[in-house]
């Protein structure tokens, strides 16, 4: 080989190192930019990973003991989410101790500080809000079903088909209080986040006002459910906290921080924690 | 210079029939099938599926990861022809770029469909989430694409239909855009290396996060382990190269003969041989070791009643392990076997292989949950049967990439003409 064909080789890669840079630069113009996009459609959502001292950080007590099983807490969410039979966001199972007795284990959307959901949406459409509330951007989900796949609990459920008609809850149990959501998007529990921010814009007391307390905890015949302001010491559920001697949370070993407490059947020894765990 | 291109032909009785119009005509009902279920799923939406919430992901997801770690030779290859500089690699590199190119839109292709809002999926372009693997992965495949398509588009403007056609003459404004596209071939050419170095880059991150995908999944069972990244980075350039191999084969043997050495062919054998067995070897003590650490008592009864069940047990210990240990061996021997018929028939084991691990990584975890009593928790077996639309979209996604495959095996120009009039 002549040196000439090397030499040129030498020039036509000097010239592309510097149209790779040049193109870099584009890239990462277009990279801001796109930031500056998103900044518009999620500004004020700042995370509330730390939420503790400033401001309300809502969360759940449901005391196993006093659930019936009746169900109405699923449907009173049925009816207020305009759901379909298909779609529950709060599940009432049944279960047994270690030593044989059954129990009901109701279970909504855990609100956990750590959520796995928010860590993998790809598109920032579910997202803890600063007062502990996990949840959705309906306009922004894509429907992966990624945050389906990595909720410990279960909770996140798609919305297969197209829903036109009244939930059939409706009015037995309450009426629709929030927009309909389109196919293909996933949906959850968000604590009732529709009664919540209004209630407290007028003043009201979510656990304590029905105005402004979720629809579970309204329904439940036998008050096992109590809701309210963990950062508040005055609140219902602070209050209960402090004089229950045993709570748990579902799967805590995960460190997933769930919000929803459990006060667990009282056959079950005292110093219980998870079976092994 | 010329090239030769033999037709595909089998004898029925006395006829030598060509089995290419034959071959293509297939594909072509393929995807027209596959149009029926495509129609299905985006006027009905994904009900029509047999996915719940449950095991929310299935055919499709597999069929995506596997066509991305089937084009995993593209980025190996691109190493392999523009840093190490391995010259006569230069032509199974070209056919490498083509690999890549369909696995990654049969990709993006099939995960259109996987979307509940198909029309969103620009959404992870624009809204970042910088901490999903499923954000980084959505940008790396755009990327690459563009990297692959870049890479690809030289190759196919070699052509002498872009260069030499007499309506080149006839019509100036088609000369001069002949010539706009020779001089964006020549540019793209040029930055071979720096391509290959961006797509290796692009190429580890998203093929590793594909593994990481699952393993983040910290409330999921068995095979949804912390050295699933390592894995999926492995299987991807070790399937992807088995099947380099045999399609080189096809193309550079029985199609083109004479463009390239058996020696080269072999080489490609040795080298998927080598990264598969290296591959196995790090999954046995994976295995070993997440059987040993799951200390988390609902993981540890998920892997357990997995572990139980015969056909998960056995597609890993016969799909993944001997599927990959037995060819990995006879490939990696291939300079001493030299019998194209055992290597060929050696290397659709590996490529099988690397769409189980996938299949497995995806669906061990979904299809045993637990409940969630926090007591006595118990373990549930799901159930996914894919629908006939699934299947339908499979057929339309996987006949677009054979027939990509088999008109670019007939008619791109693996040797550069240009190349010598230029220098």
């Amino acid at each position: 080989m002549s040196e000439k064909p090397e030499n040129m080789e030498q020039a036509d890669k000097s010239v592309s190192r510097r149209d790779f840079v040049k193109i870099a630069g584009a890239m990462a113009g277009a990279a801001a930019l796109t930031q500056v996009v998103n900044l518009g459609k999620t500004r004020g959502r700042a995370q509330g990973e730390h939420g503790e001292g400033e401001g309300p950080r809502w969360g759940m007590l449901i005391d196993i003991n006093k659930c019936i099983g009746c169900n109405y807490c699923t449907y009173a969410c049925q009816a207020v989410n305009n759901l379909q039979d298909e779609m529950i966001y709060n599940t009432v199972t049944t279960e047994t101790t270690r030593t044989g007795v059954e129990f009901f284990l109701s279970r909504p959307c855990m609100h956990c500080d750590d959520a796995p959901c928010v860590h993998v949406c790809p598109v920032n459409a579910t997202y803890l809000r600063p007062d502990g509330i996990v949840t959705m951007d309906y306009d922004l989900c894509i429907g992966c079903r990624y945050c389906e796949i990595a909720c410990p609990y279960d909770v996140r459920v798609f919305n297969w088909k197209k829903h036109t008609e009244l939930s059939p809850r409706v009015p037995e149990y309450g009426v629709p209080e929030v927009p309909p959501r389109p196919r293909g998007v996933m949906e959850k529990c968000t604590f009732c986040q529709h009664r919540i921010d209004p209630g407290v814009e007028r003043g009201l007391t979510p656990g304590v006002d029905p105005q402004a307390t979720p629809a579970c905890v309204i329904a439940c015949p036998t008050i096992a459910r109590i809701f309210g302001d963990l950062n508040d010491p005055e609140s219902p559920i602070s209050k209960a906290l402090s004089t229950t001697t045993v709570t748990i949370r579902l799967r805590e070993e995960l460190s997933t921080a769930p919000k929803v407490y459990y006060i667990p059947p009282q056959e079950e020894p005292s110093d219980l924690t998870i079976e092994g765990g | 210079m010329e090239y030769i291109i033999k037709p595909l032909t089998i004898r029925m009785g006395k006829k030598e029939v060509n089995i290419f119009p034959l071959w293509i005509a297939l594909l072509v009902v393929g995807i027209l099938f596959g149009l029926v279920g495509a129609y299905e799923v985006f006027s009905k939406g994904l009900q029509v599926t047999g996915l719940s919430n449950q095991v929310p992901w299935g055919l499709w997801i597999t069929i995506d990861l596997a066509a991305i770690a089937l084009g995993g030779s593209a980025f190996t290859f691109g190493v392999i022809v523009y840093l190490l500089r391995i010259k006569r690699m230069e032509i199974v590199g070209k056919l490498a770029v083509l690999l890549g190119f369909l696995g990654y839109s049969t990709a993006g292709m099939v995960l259109l469909f996987d979307l509940g809002q198909p029309l969103r999926f620009w959404h992870p372009v624009v809204f970042w989430q910088t901490h999903s693997l499923l954000w980084e992965i959505t940008m790396c495949v755009v990327l690459y694409l563009t990297v692959l398509a870049a890479e690809l588009l030289p190759i196919v403007l070699e052509h002498p239909a872009f260069t030499k056609h007499p309506w080149l003459e006839r019509f100036p404004f088609l000369r001069k855009a002949s010539n706009g596209l020779n001089w964006l071939a020549h540019r793209l050419h040029s930055y071979g290396p720096a391509l290959a170095v961006i797509g290796l880059t692009l190429s580890l991150l998203h093929q590793a996060s594909l593994g990481a995908t699952y393993s983040v999944l910290s409330g999921r069972g068995l095979w949804f382990n912390q050295s699933a990244p390592v894995q999926f980075v492995l299987s991807a350039m070790g399937g992807g190269t088995a099947l380099l191999f045999f399609l080189s084969v096809v193309v550079f043997r029985i199609m083109r003969p004479g463009l390239i050495k058996d020696d080269v062919l072999y080489d490609v054998a040795r080298i998927a041989g080598g990264i598969i067995l290296l591959c196995i070897y790090i999954r046995i003590w994976d295995w070993a070791v997440t059987n040993y650490y799951s200390f988390d008592i609902e993981v540890a009864l998920q892997t357990e009643m997995l572990n139980s069940i015969s056909p998960y047990s056995t597609s890993f210990w016969v799909g993944q392990v001997l599927f990959a240990l037995i060819p990995g061996t006879i490939m990696l021997l291939a300079r001493r076997v030299r019998n194209f018929r055992i290597l060929m028939a050696a290397s659709v084991l590996p490529v099988f292989c690397t769409v189980l691990v996938r299949w497995n990584y995806n669906f061990s975890g979904l299809i045993a949950s637990i409940t969630y009593d926090p007591f006595t928790p118990t373990v549930v077996l799901n159930s996914y049967v894919p629908t006939w639309q699934e299947w339908s979209v499979a057929s339309l996604v996987i006949s677009y990439w054979l027939l990509g495959f088999s008109l670019a095996a007939r008619y791109l120009p693996f040797v550069s003409q240009s190349h010598h009039e230029h220098k």
